[in-house]
């Protein structure tokens, strides 16, 4: 079957990159130039292992790997010398990788390497891996074809139709590669399931994006909070009219007034309440879906906006405000949602806080099912008490969760088919709101027909027959969505299925969105890489294809025009527009796409999603504050992107990027707000960089504790790009039932762990660096105890150097493995950049990359530019 | 390179890759409708039924637990049926009944919200939270088993639709975790199978092949500017292409092959949950007519929704009482456990006809009863109430399909006599600490599919089967 090739083929490589990675750049800069000033075919340096390297090994390892013993099931003496041609390559690499190590020969070692006779052999041996590197690279094939994943699937529906919509919810997931990324050749797989749902999809995202018949009427709402009192609370909305009379006519104070009332609404309900901001009298709103008793009605006439009024709801933060809207929304349509909104400034408080304020969209059709959406961005309410204004949220009815007895049931029967928008105050501070008009149009049309319509079906002129008409719309539709222009060949295929739809079909529309379904179907949409065309030489890629490349690199989507202009014209390799054009790219905001999915794959950040945290631990887990982790990561790679900072800033920062939830709960200065921003840190805070952050400190926890292995394997799986060996298949079990072992704690266990053979030799190279974050909790929380001891965040890496805690790993890794960092981003991005694993023989190209951004200052824009106007990512 | 060290192979790759395989399209050689005859002889069916609500479960003390517990007395082969389950009593020898099974991952939510992952053994989480839901029993079988009949499965409830997330009418779900849209009127079962095929079924299949023509020409041109790899990375597509033109020719040639001839007469197809013991007794029926005449080989019925709200709320008419949920609510009431007991003793009475219609009839073209060849699959997602654990369970039939019946097995430990799991009226118990073991479900499930011929190894997150059954 062709898929185990696959699994092997990149296993390899996967190995081949791993040992690869360890050569250091120091050694590079000597290496022999045979390859570059040679034109014949290179040769490996047999004479010279037979001179210099192979008496050295022989003495230094052939006691253990040799004719008489072969520990480890090796042996040195016979390996093949030829690392070009011959077949020893990994056992070579796992050579070269033990000794630069320095894992051998063993301390004990009757015959220890003296310090020149182990420089001779890393010197030899990378020179060798070096060349068969470059060898291998007009050899070996490695490909970018591949199919589009899911989620740039997604976003090129989005951006081509001209729609926010979500069109990849009924795709399969994709399979992470094992470098964790989603988008690399050999894993995006098709099947005929698969294909049914693409053409599906096509077919339903082209009927949201056009139109026909007439404009719809729009149903309105138009809802004052006085209108709640007064329908459902009558009393109380009397006692607040009447003294407000009172007041007013008599002219008395506001205490005489509320004296003549016998129930007063006085005092704060709490939570959130309707409140007269005159009188201060409140009272608690009342909702609950059942009979409907609270469902407002749509209106055909837009009600008129009444001036600013003082009867208000007030939302205090996490509370919600339930506005039950029954069954009078339309199926389809943009829905607006508006409401006239101001910050409630209570006494005691601090005006600094904003509120924010969040959309959900939900029905309830009976005491157990109840589902509720977020529907919209969180809104920062800015205006000013006594001087409200409207904000409002778009929501695509055909798109949002719907309750299905909608059309079914009757308001007041059960299941209730009724829908209700909740608005719920995020801000974590003291930061109240006020509303006092709600007003929702479905559908809010800015034109009709709708921009999505008309850039599929410009306006046809009368004249222009059907069939013209058809070319030109198909040729328009093609060549946006195989983004090239497109042959004429190729566009009469598609009239030809135009022409044989057409009778089938109800009308002229019906049989183009058909055709254009089919054309979003097809593997020249779905798939990327290999665009044919004038002047390739074989080697390097077209512009047209560059410029497909650099889009789903940056905005994981479509070129636009300008891109596809450049391209057109054979401008775009031309090294000042391509970097150009580069930087055009990451300033539009499609780049957050890039800081989202990359830094989502590259740090493993799914793992986070899957995470259950133990309630019975930790108590209740304000979710924001988990939503606020798994932001935070994304919020720093952009940070560090738009401001071309240098990537070692991930191990370490004076800044971090936080909210108000995010610095409570490091235990920093307060934050205003849910917004993330930039915050300088003083070098006492232990945050900064990637390292503790308390989203992939809980990733890599167990949900209730910390847990170093997994931790330990992150740092070197994600950061250095160094994975360990998966544990053997006969690990032994920690014996839990051991009342010795209950005793110790975490570090003890490990250490005692490690102490059986067949577990050190890998748990000696995780551990470590896990324990060091041993001050972090399951939450990402500093803690200095952990069930009544003090923590013990000490270790000793392999190689013997000391860890103290989170300070101690960054300076470790600041000082002593930057070049394996920047080796390891270079390796990462450039992995996500071209769509396909890294490979043997790519290894100089990454190299070089990642030397000459060490010199340029480690810039993660510089970084992107180096990787694209690079061989790597111009050659085929 | 052939010496790469054997401990390098990473094992969660190598799962992972396993996985790959298995999603990989499944070749088969699709039969057409003339060869249906020869292949009868391996027709192999499933049908599942859900009672929402739960089971009377009253303590051992208390004075119904002889005759109203719904679990039998006794032990595996020696046991006892209770008065709820006496009407099956001439089905024992063609039946399991099961204790101590359970999905999970959903042991701890509220016994209303459990319809949705009956058969699917998802985790569909909490109010409020988003929805998720995985494939369904019938759905994994029925796309193995539905390439041979016109319709791959039917799908009926009381209520209809597909109800609301954790307030499903529907007992199955896709591949996507979606609801598939239940029918619930005989009438347009009856006309769906035995009337008329879909309207706009010839036109579609034709703008599909039409499409699907098209799609293979872009392919091949695609092809030609690729290079050798990239060719097969393509194939793929050209292979995705092909398999969906086979279906479509297949789904084509049902057009051309008359529906099954059935007479009307004597169903009462405008019968409605109003009457319910007849619309019970029809739906029941529809199913044993779709399964004689091999329109399908798959079916569920959701009997009623959870937590009353809905027409199916009307089942317990059928024996005089004014609404079935409420029974489960009012078992401390005097004769609470009896009149609960007298509702499912009716609804076992309406399953053990449909087992008998089967059982009378000589499965086509094979050997034994259309049940020797049929798993009929009972059962509700609660014991007591709100529980969602201890669900009682029935199989029956499919002695052909290598099931052993005419036991009562036991799972789990620390409940053998169901006790933990009884006497509960109020919301405290269904939330309570779990002091005993149960098995999941889906181990059943696997043990069915693998059966009934599916090849997987896997269900719903169990690897395990059931040997006893």
């Amino acid at each position: 079957m062709p898929f185990k090739v696959v699994v092997l083929r990149s296993h390899l490589s996967q190995i081949l990159v791993k040992k690869l990675l360890r050569v250091t750049i120091s050694i590079l800069v000597l290496l022999p130039l045979r390859m570059l000033l040679s034109a014949e075919v290179p040769q490996a340096d047999l004479e010279r292992y037979r001179q210099e390297i192979a008496p050295v090994l022989k003495a230094a390892c052939a006691g253990c790997h040799g004719p008489k013993k072969q520990k480890g099931s090796f042996r040195i003496d016979t390996l093949d010398s030829d690392l070009l041609t011959g077949g020893d390559v990994s056992w070579w690499l796992e050579v070269f990788e033990v000794i630069s190590n320095g894992e051998m020969p063993p301390e004990d070692a009757d015959h220890p390497l003296k310090d020149e006779e182990k420089a001779r052999i890393v010197d030899w041996l990378s020179g060798e891996i070096q060349l068969a590197s470059q060898v291998r690279r007009s050899r070996e094939a490695h490909t970018s074809f591949r199919r589009m994943t899911r989620y740039e699937y997604n976003y090129s529906m989005q951006d081509l139709l001209g729609l926010p919509f979500d069109f990849s919810r009924n795709l399969p997931p994709e399979t992470s590669s094992e470098d964790g990324f989603k988008n690399s050749s050999e894993m995006l797989q098709m099947t005929a399931m698969q294909l049914v749902q693409y053409r599906k999809q096509a077919r339903r995202a082209l009927h949201s994006a056009t139109i026909r018949g007439k404009r719809p009427d729009p149903v309105y709402y138009g809802i004052p909070m006085r209108a709640f009192t007064e329908r459902f609370d009558p009393e109380y909305a009397a006692s607040v009219a009447r003294t407000l009379k009172r007041i007013r006519e008599k002219d008395i104070s506001l205490q005489e007034a509320l004296q003549a009332e016998e129930k007063k609404y006085r005092g704060r309900p709490g939570g959130t309440y309707f409140r007269n901001l005159i009188t201060g009298q409140g009272v608690k709103p009342r909702w609950s879906y059942h009979g409907a008793k609270y469902a407002w009605k749509p209106v055909s006439k837009r009600p008129e906006i009444p001036p600013a009024m003082q009867d208000v709801v007030v939302i205090a933060p996490n509370q919600k405000f339930v506005v039950d809207v029954g069954n009078g929304l339309p199926d389809e349509g943009n829905m607006r949602v508006r409401i006239r909104a101001a910050r409630l400034l209570e006494e005691n408080t601090d005006d600094r806080h904003l509120p924010t304020l969040r959309l959900y969209f939900g029905n309830q059709p009976s005491n157990d099912s109840r589902l509720s959406v977020n529907v919209g961005r969180d809104v920062v309410i800015d205006a000013p008490p006594g001087d409200a204004r409207f904000y409002h949220w778009d929501v695509p009815l055909g798109e949002v969760p719907r309750n299905a007895f909608r059309d079914s049931h009757r308001l007041g029967q059960l299941p209730n088919p009724g829908e209700f928008l909740s608005l719920l105050n995020t801000s974590s501070a003291p930061a109240s709101l006020t509303v006092d008009y709600l007003e929702i149009i479905a559908p809010a049309l800015e034109q009709w027909p709708p921009e999505s319509h008309t850039r599929i079906f410009p306006p046809r002129n009368e004249d222009i027959e059907e069939e013209v008409y058809a070319r030109e719309v198909l040729t328009g539709f093609m060549e946006r969505a195989w983004r090239r222009p497109v042959t004429e060949a190729e566009v009469s295929q598609k009239l030809l299925l135009y022409e044989r739809l057409r009778p089938g079909c109800i009308d002229f529309q019906e049989a183009m969105v058909e055709v254009m379904a089919s054309v979003l179907s097809s593997p020249k949409y779905l798939y990327l890489g290999r665009i044919a065309g004038e002047g390739e030489d074989g080697r390097r890629i077209t512009d047209l294809e560059l410029a497909s490349r650099l889009s789903f690199f940056l905005w994981s989507s479509l070129p636009d025009e300008e891109l596809l202009t450049a391209a057109a014209t054979g401008s775009l390799s031309k090294g000042a527009v391509l970097e150009q054009q580069t930087r055009r790219m990451l300033t539009d905001p499609k780049v957050q796409r890039f800081a989202q999915h990359y830094t989502r794959q590259w740090l493993g950040m799914e793992e986070l999603d899957f995470l259950k945290f133990d309630t019975k631990v930790h108590g209740r887990i304000d979710p924001l504050l988990v939503e606020s982790m798994k932001r935070e990561p994304v919020a720093f790679f952009s940070e560090v992107l738009g401001q071309n900072r240098s990537i070692f800033e991930f191990l370490d920062s004076d800044y971090a990027l936080l909210n108000d939830r995010l610095a409570r709960h490091y235990g920093l200065p307060e934050v205003l707000g849910h917004q993330l921003r930039k915050v300088a840190l003083s070098p006492d805070d232990r945050r900064g960089g990637l390292l503790a952050q308390a989203g992939l400190l809980a990733m890599n926890s167990n949900g209730k504790d910390s847990n170093p292995l997994k931790r330990g394997i992150w740092i070197l799986e994600n950061l250095l790009n160094d994975p360990p060996p998966p544990p053997p298949p006969t690990v032994p079990e920690i014996d839990l039932a051991d009342p010795d072992i209950l005793k110790l704690t975490l570090k003890q266990r490990m250490e005692d762990h490690r102490d059986d053979p067949a577990c050190a030799s890998c748990h000696s190279k995780i551990d470590p660096w896990g324990i060091a974050f041993e001050n972090f909790d399951a939450l990402g929380r500093w803690r200095d105890t952990v069930r009544g001891a003090p923590v013990d965040a000490s270790s000793m890496l392999f190689n013997k150097e000391e860890l103290h805690g989170i300070k101690g790993v960054k300076d470790y890794l600041l000082n002593n493995r930057q070049k394996q960092f920047s080796r390891a981003m270079t390796h990462k991005l450039a992995s996500y950049a071209l769509g396909r694993p890294i490979t043997f023989s790519d290894r100089s190209e990454v190299d070089r990359i990642s030397t000459e951004l060490r010199e340029e200052g480690g810039g993660l824009r510089d970084l992107i530019l180096l990787i694209v106007k690079s061989d790597l990512f111009q050659l085929n | 390179m052939s010496n790469i060290p054997l401990s390098c192979l990473d094992r969660r790759k190598f799962l992972r890759g396993a996985g790959v395989a298995l999603a990989l399209p499944w070749m088969e050689t699709f039969s057409s409708p003339d060869r249906a005859g020869r292949e009868s002889a391996r027709r192999k069916r499933l049908a599942c039924f859900y009672l929402p609500d739960g089971v009377p479960m009253p303590l051992e003390e208390d004075p119904s637990f002889k005759d109203w517990s719904w679990f039998p007395h006794g032990g595996r082969t020696d046991f006892r049926l209770t008065k709820c389950m006496e009407t099956l009593t001439h089905l024992r020898d063609e039946m399991t009944i099961f204790s101590g099974l359970s999905h999970p991952a959903v042991r701890r939510v509220h016994g209303h919200r459990n319809a949705d992952q009956f058969l699917t053994g998802a985790n569909t989480g909490a109010m409020d939270d988003e929805y998720e839901n995985s494939i369904s029993l019938d759905q994994v079988f029925a796309a193995h088993a539905g390439e041979h009949t016109r319709h791959a499965s039917l799908v009926l409830s009381t209520d209809g639709g597909t109800g609301s997330p954790r307030g499903a009418h529907t007992l199955s779900f896709n591949a996507e975790g979606r609801p598939i849209p239940a029918e619930h009127k005989p009438k347009r079962i009856f006309d769906m199978l035995f009337v008329k095929s879909g309207p706009d079924a010839a036109r579609r299949l034709a703008l599909s092949e039409s499409a699907l023509d098209d799609l293979m020409e872009d392919a091949r041109s695609l092809k030609h500017s690729l290079s050798k790899h990239d060719q097969e990375t393509l194939a793929e597509y050209l292979q995705s292409v092909r398999e969906t033109e086979v279906r479509v020719e297949k789904a084509r040639r049902w057009l051309d092959v008359a529906l099954p001839v059935v007479s009307a007469d004597g169903l009462k197809l405008d019968v409605t949950p109003e009457d319910p013991r007849n619309f019970l007794r029809t739906m029941y029926e529809l199913i044993f007519l779709a399964f004689k005449t091999d329109s399908t080989r798959v079916a569920t019925y959701q009997l009623g929704r959870e937590n009353g709200v809905g027409i199916s709320d009307y089942l317990a008419r059928a024996v005089g009482f004014r609404a079935a949920h409420s029974l489960s609510h009012e078992t401390k009431n005097p004769d609470g456990y009896k009149n609960f007991g007298v509702y499912c003793r009716f609804i076992n009475e309406e399953l053990g006809r449909f087992a008998d219609r089967l059982k009378a009839t000589p499965e086509p073209g094979g050997e034994g009863s259309m049940l020797d060849h049929t798993a009929v699959f009972f059962g509700s997602a609660s014991s007591a109430f709100h529980l969602s654990r201890n669900y009682p369970l029935i199989l029956m039939g499919g002695r052909k399909l290598g099931f052993k019946h005419g036991q009562y097995l036991k799972y789990g430990r620390g409940n053998e006599e169901n006790q933990a799991t009884a006497g509960i009226s109020s919301d405290s118990g269904w939330q309570k600490e779990m002091n005993y073991t149960e098995l999941p479900l889906s181990n059943l499930y696997l043990t069915m599919l693998q059966r009934l011929g599916v090849e997987t190894e896997s269900f719903g997150g169990s690897v395990e089967t059931i040997a006893e059954v």
